[in-house]
């Protein structure tokens, strides 16, 4: 039983953006974790199911002067205001939620009937929609994970931090005689396959744990960054996201923002 | 059933009683709605829809547990990894069955077609839990040490098995303890404690 | 009786009133709730025992280490194995994906033998039997060296017993796949008078400057060059990247210097050039430990001054200088060269003046210089009985003129064996093995590659899959994959110290397949003396077993042994120095870049491939889980997009996402264009490893294959396969 002794977890991700090389593991990771299913062609992204996917971002500069940047994102899990994040407050079915254990948005897929308002209200488009059956290239449904439920026809799903990582971390940590988790054992399996390293997940009320050392949320101005290299998209929404990005790169931080500018021209 | 004779009667005797508009054969009418909705709904939906599934061995777990030195844990027990190993693998069932321990007709049906053919029993899991959940038994027996009979009843003294077992049961228990009160949406336990 | 409105009203009321007594609706509801959660076409996983099987990946010659999980006798997933030398935890994409290869439906369920109008299954006995036969004709007929085999790797057990099946039966025709293994080695036994592999220690490297060479887009070991980087990073490392176009790994790095393409052999010369004129090289080491540097102040003379490079290379003088002083300046500089992936071996020259840059600055066998790792000693069988047959065989001339006096370099050139088959009018490959490879899709030139392959009489393919090069061959003899099998892994690729992993079967073959080393054990016992003689094994697990001796229990039980006391030997040249100059050196022509083939004026552009990690090149597929991954700048629907300059676009009329025909000399294919600032003007860059005609629906039919448009470019100075590109037009389609 999951009882927390008055000490809540937020769990949260830094992501090194100097350090991610856009190889993209991160992403084939989330979905052989979380049996998301593969079409034919996915070549639309618009209706490609993606828990975590990699923009491609680039400084508009001309050649030779144009700079890229790849940014996994995965769902930012927004605390919003005592965690009524945009897409929680929408939410007609009670599917989507915010854990205040965990600091988790959860999505239920079987109490989901599909009406898309959390995606119409998610701002950074991490929710997707299941417009087809899913459907296994022939044979490969003997590959899928029995820890996460397969999502049917109708339905919204996202990223849910592997929630079910952290069941099965729990499962262990009781059967050993301990509540509490250390850092380390309960990571996303983006984090987990991350080749450059570039991931890293934990607790943000911990100090010990790293992502709370980097991202040193300041409470006092919902979880703002006090590091000068760390930001989260789109902050000036008030969405209070948990993934913190690091760029050393000002373009790249400027492009978190929701200002839009015009292109320098060179 | 004597009813439905009585209706026919009374409706004919409604037939007559029609020109002055008296309301009785109107409520006979009724009754007959009545009587056949509860028969239906009680009767023949459950058993033309509904059927009862047997094992595919009798199995006996008030005679297994007189045999075994540990209990319960004796088949099922908690893996390293703190995962349950829920019901026995054949692997496990082999170990005392490799032949027949007994002239009982089924654990010779059980040695024949299922150990001697390497095959997995199928057995039917009354507790077995819905794709969509998340179920630790480590989080209930180890951490809240609840009982095994709690949820699944004297199931080691005896033959019969529960016959389902609901969400509503989760809930009942999961209210009283006031499991993980962290939902914004709900102010009290969320659907995320089990479902994913 | 009649039954008016009202009493049909009062029979409904009734009934529902009814109903709600009974259990009916309450029950219906509930279930409706369940049952419609649970679609019988939707799959649901049975639940089981999670466990974890320690393994290498055999994907690539990375030699990854991976940790497979499994539920009951179910592969659900790959993971990287934490703790291991080369990836520690990490994996890259296509290993990830291992799981879908296991599963795929592009999997040959057993031995397959041509006939008119398709495949008919074969037992394993009759297609061993047929295929033994026919090699019995050969030898019967004296000419046992027709018989060929192409494998990616000619090191560990397997390729090991492949090779000495072909040394018994008489053939020195065992070729391995080209690539930038093939260069390195090369540089390394000319200056250094090893036979080793070149590993990098990009780890403890400050200033990595990198020619071209893909670092976190295949190159080496994926597993270990992407968290090479991060750490040598975190350490104050930093990276430039010379490149006409703005890779991954440009764009990653801290410094991206564009360049013409061809040219980078060029530049590092013209470096040279300066860190020698203002005499920044390392003295104690040129000075104490390298011979022939005078020779080579003149190969890196005024030719190579920076404003002659600068002409070339298209970088202005200043950044060329600036560049070989931070360079020169740095603690730990590193030079790496290879372009993309290196799957193409480049011009020998090239890789050679590179090396000579890291030799200047001391940064050979040394933390974060180049190493010279040892060739694994291993495997260690008693020298094979030959009988005059297979004597004579073995003197002969290999096929594809590696070692001849034309290459006297050269130990295997795949690249030159269509030729020499197209050339001849009988095939001089009577019998072609093909196993850890699709040449058919892989070598430059497809079109002429399955033209000489149609010549050979008789291709035996080992893919596991049914890819372009088993399509074409008349038996498939079908291995394991790489989750069903064992497998030494010697090396891995680019690492700069031994290290020895062991692939372990996680699951037990799922179809009527055979491990590569019994399929070379049977051949060899139903061919019958004096071939079987020299295999004495039971079967290849034995062999490996007994081969791997007292390393097997730290294998099976880690995955991997490494040589914590290793430090790479001496200089093992005739002067025991690092040599800039030797006879052998002195045999190679004057230092010259190859040029792209195609004629400038009707083919204005220049098509360069390119490397991504998420698409596999080589034996291997894209398993789906790779395809989904692409951008849909790269792939929309079934159209390859092809990087171009805002500038190149401006010129021919085209608009972001739009058709175009691509034409070079060697062919045509429609594409769509993506525009980008990211790519030098003038170029088209298209990515290797779609276009496939074999395979799944999630791959077959997917943009262009880029070798069907590119043509073969020997390096006149080694006989390797040079091609970096080739002259091209686009056209509004």
């Amino acid at each position: 039983m999951d009882q927390h002794n008055g000490s809540n977890k937020k769990f949260g991700m830094v992501i090194d953006l100097d350090k991610c090389t856009g190889c993209g593991a991160c992403m084939v990771a989330c979905m052989a974790e979380n049996n998301v299913p593969v079409r034919e062609d996915e070549t639309n992204k618009m209706l490609s199911l993606h828990w975590m996917r990699v923009y491609r971002l680039t400084n508009g500069k001309p050649f030779p002067q144009s700079e890229e940047c790849f940014l996994p994102r995965p769902c930012q899990h927004c605390e919003g205001h005592h965690g009524h994040s945009p897409c929680v407050s929408v939410c007609p079915a009670t599917a989507t939620d915010y854990d205040m254990h965990t600091g988790i948005v959860s999505q239920i897929p079987t109490r989901c009937f599909g009406c898309r308002y959390c995606m119409a209200a998610c701002p950074y488009h991490v929710r997707q929609f299941n417009w087809w059956d899913p459907v296994w290239p022939d044979g490969m449904e003997r590959m899928l994970n029995p820890n996460v439920s397969v999502r049917m026809r109708g339905i919204v799903e996202k990223c849910s931090f592997c929630y079910h990582r952290y069941q099965i971390a729990k499962d262990k940590a009781y059967a050993e005689g301990r509540r509490e988790l250390q850092e380390g054992e309960y990571q996303t399996a983006c984090t987990q396959a991350c080749p450059a390293g570039a991931i890293l997940f934990g607790d943000l009320n911990n100090p010990k744990h790293a992502v709370a050392r980097i991202a040193q949320p300041d409470p006092a101005r919902e979880g703002k960054s006090r590091n000068p290299n760390a930001f989260r998209l789109l902050e000036r929404l008030g969405t209070n996201p948990k993934i913190y990005y690091l760029s050393t790169r000002e373009w790249v931080r400027k492009a978190g923002d929701t200002e839009v500018r015009k292109p320098e021209k060179a | 059933m004597e009813n439905p004779k009585a209706n026919i009667t009374s409706t004919a005797a409604g037939q007559h009683e029609k020109k002055d508009g008296a309301g009785g054969p109107i409520i006979l009418f009724f009754i007959l709605g009545l009587a056949a909705s509860l028969v239906v709904g009680w009767v023949f939906v459950p058993e033309t829809f509904y059927y009862t599934k047997e094992q595919p061995i009798d199995f006996s777990h008030a005679v297994h547990n007189e045999l075994v030195d540990n209990g319960c844990q004796s088949c099922h027990f908690f893996r390293a990894d703190g995962s349950y190993s829920g019901s026995p693998r054949l692997a496990q069932c082999i170990e005392c069955h490799q032949e027949a321990n007994s002239d009982d007709p089924n654990e010779i049906r059980f040695v024949e077609e299922y150990v001697k053919k390497g095959r997995e029993v199928p057995w039917l899991v009354y507790s077995r839990q819905p794709a969509c959940v998340f179920f630790s038994h480590a989080a209930h027996v180890k951490m809240a040490a609840i009982d095994c009979v709690t949820c699944h009843g004297p199931i080691g003294e005896s033959d019969s098995l529960r016959p389902y077992m609901k969400m509503d049961d989760c809930a009942e228990c999961h209210a009283q303890a006031k499991v993980s009160a962290g939902s914004v949406q709900t102010q009290k336990d969320g659907c995320l404690v089990c479902h994913h | 009786m009649k039954i008016d409105r009202r009493s049909f009203l009062a029979f409904v009321i009734g009934g529902a009133a009814g109903s709600t007594l009974s259990p009916l609706p309450w029950k219906l509801t509930d279930d409706i709730s369940i049952w419609t959660q649970n679609w019988p076409w939707t799959p649901v996983p049975p639940r089981g025992e999670r466990t974890f099987v320690t393994s290498t990946c055999t994907l690539c010659p990375g030699g990854c280490g991976i940790s497979v999980c499994k539920v009951d006798d179910r592969v659900i997933k790959v993971e990287g194995l934490k703790g291991h030398p080369v990836n520690d935890g990490g994996i890259c994409p296509l290993g990830l994906s291992a799981a879908q290869l296991l599963y795929s439906s592009t999997r040959v369920p057993g031995p397959l033998k041509k006939v008119a109008g398709g495949w008919q299954e074969v037992s394993w006995s009759s297609a061993l039997g047929d295929i033994a036969f026919q090699l019995s004709e050969l030898r019967a007929k004296a000419m046992p060296e027709s018989v060929a085999w192409i494998s990616e790797s000619d090191r560990g057990t397997t390729a090991e017993l492949c090779k000495r099946l072909l040394t018994v039966f008489g053939s020195p025709n065992y070729i391995r796949t080209p690539s930038l293994q093939d260069t390195l080695e090369t540089a390394l036994y000319l200056t250094q008078g090893q036979r080793a592999m070149a590993g990098f220690d990009l780890e403890q490297a400050d200033f990595v400057l990198s020619f071209g060479a893909g670092l976190i887009e295949g190159w080496g070991s994926p597993g270990h060059m992407l968290r090479a980087r991060s750490a040598m990073r975190a350490h104050g490392g930093r990276i430039t990247h010379i490149d006409p176009r703005l890779s991954k790994t440009a764009a990653k790095a801290d410094r991206w210097i564009p360049i013409q393409p061809g040219t980078e052999g060029a530049l590092a010369l013209g470096l040279a050039h300066v860190i020698i004129r203002e005499g920044l090289f390392r003295k104690e080491f040129v000075d104490g430990r390298t011979a022939g540097f005078e020779a080579f102040k003149q190969l890196a003379g005024e030719g190579f001054a920076p404003e002659a490079v600068a002409k070339l290379t298209g970088i202005d003088a200043k950044t060329i200088v600036g560049l070989a002083q931070s360079f020169a300046g740095a603690k730990k500089p590193l030079a790496v060269c290879g372009r993309g992936s290196g799957r193409v071996p480049g011009g020998l020259q090239e890789a050679l003046a590179v090396h000579y840059l890291n030799a200047l600055v001391g940064s050979i066998n040394r933390p974060g210089g180049v190493i010279a790792v040892p060739e694994p000693e291993y495997i260690n069988w008693p020298e094979p009985e030959m009988d005059a047959t297979a004597s004579k065989g073995m003197q002969q001339p290999r096929l594809d003129g590696a070692g001849s006096s034309e290459a006297p370099l050269a130990r295997y050139l795949l690249n030159r064996l269509p030729k020499a088959l197209a050339s001849a009018s009988a095939s001089p490959v009577q019998a072609l093995f093909v196993s850890g490879a699709n040449p058919v899709h892989g070598l430059a030139g497809t079109a002429a590659v399955a033209q000489a392959f149609r010549k050979i009489p008789l291709i035996v393919s080992l893919s596991p899959f049914m890819d372009e090069t088993a399509a074409m061959a008349h038996y498939i003899l079908p291995t394991h994959t790489s989750l069903e099998r064992y497998e030494d892994v010697p090396s891995a690729l680019g690492f700069p110290r031994p290290v020895l992993g062991l692939s372990k079967p996680a699951i037990k073959p799922l179809l009527n397949t055979k491990h590569a080393g019994d399929v070379v054990i049977e051949l060899a016992r139903a061919l019958r003396s004096p071939v079987a003689g020299a295999f004495p094994w039971a079967d290849y697990e034995g062999c490996l077993k007994q081969t791997l001796g007292g390393s097997w229990a730290a294998l099976t039980k880690a995955g991997f042994v490494v040589d914590a006391k290793f430090s790479p030997s001496g200089f093992e040249t005739a002067s025991k120095k690092f040599e800039f100059k030797n006879s052998e050196l002195a045999k190679l022509p004057a230092f010259a870049a190859a040029a792209a083939p195609g004629d400038e004026r009707s083919f204005p552009l220049l098509l360069v491939p390119y490397d991504t990690l998420r698409l596999a090149v080589g034996a291997v597929g894209s398993p789906p889980f790779l395809m989904k991954t692409l951008e849909e700048t790269v792939l929309q629907q079934d159209d390859v997009l092809v990087e171009i300059n805002p500038s190149t676009a401006g010129g021919l009329g085209l608009v972001e996402g739009a058709a175009a025909m691509l034409s070079t000399p060697q062919g045509r294919a429609r594409v769509r264009v993506h525009i980008t600032d990211g790519i030098m003007p003038g170029l088209v860059a298209m990515p290797r490893g779609l276009g496939h005609t074999a395979h799944d629906k999630f791959l077959a039919g997917k943009g262009v294959n880029i070798n069907d448009l590119i043509a073969p470019v020997e390096d006149p100075a080694s006989g390797f396969e040079a091609g970096w590109g080739i002259r091209a037009k686009l056209a509004k389609a």
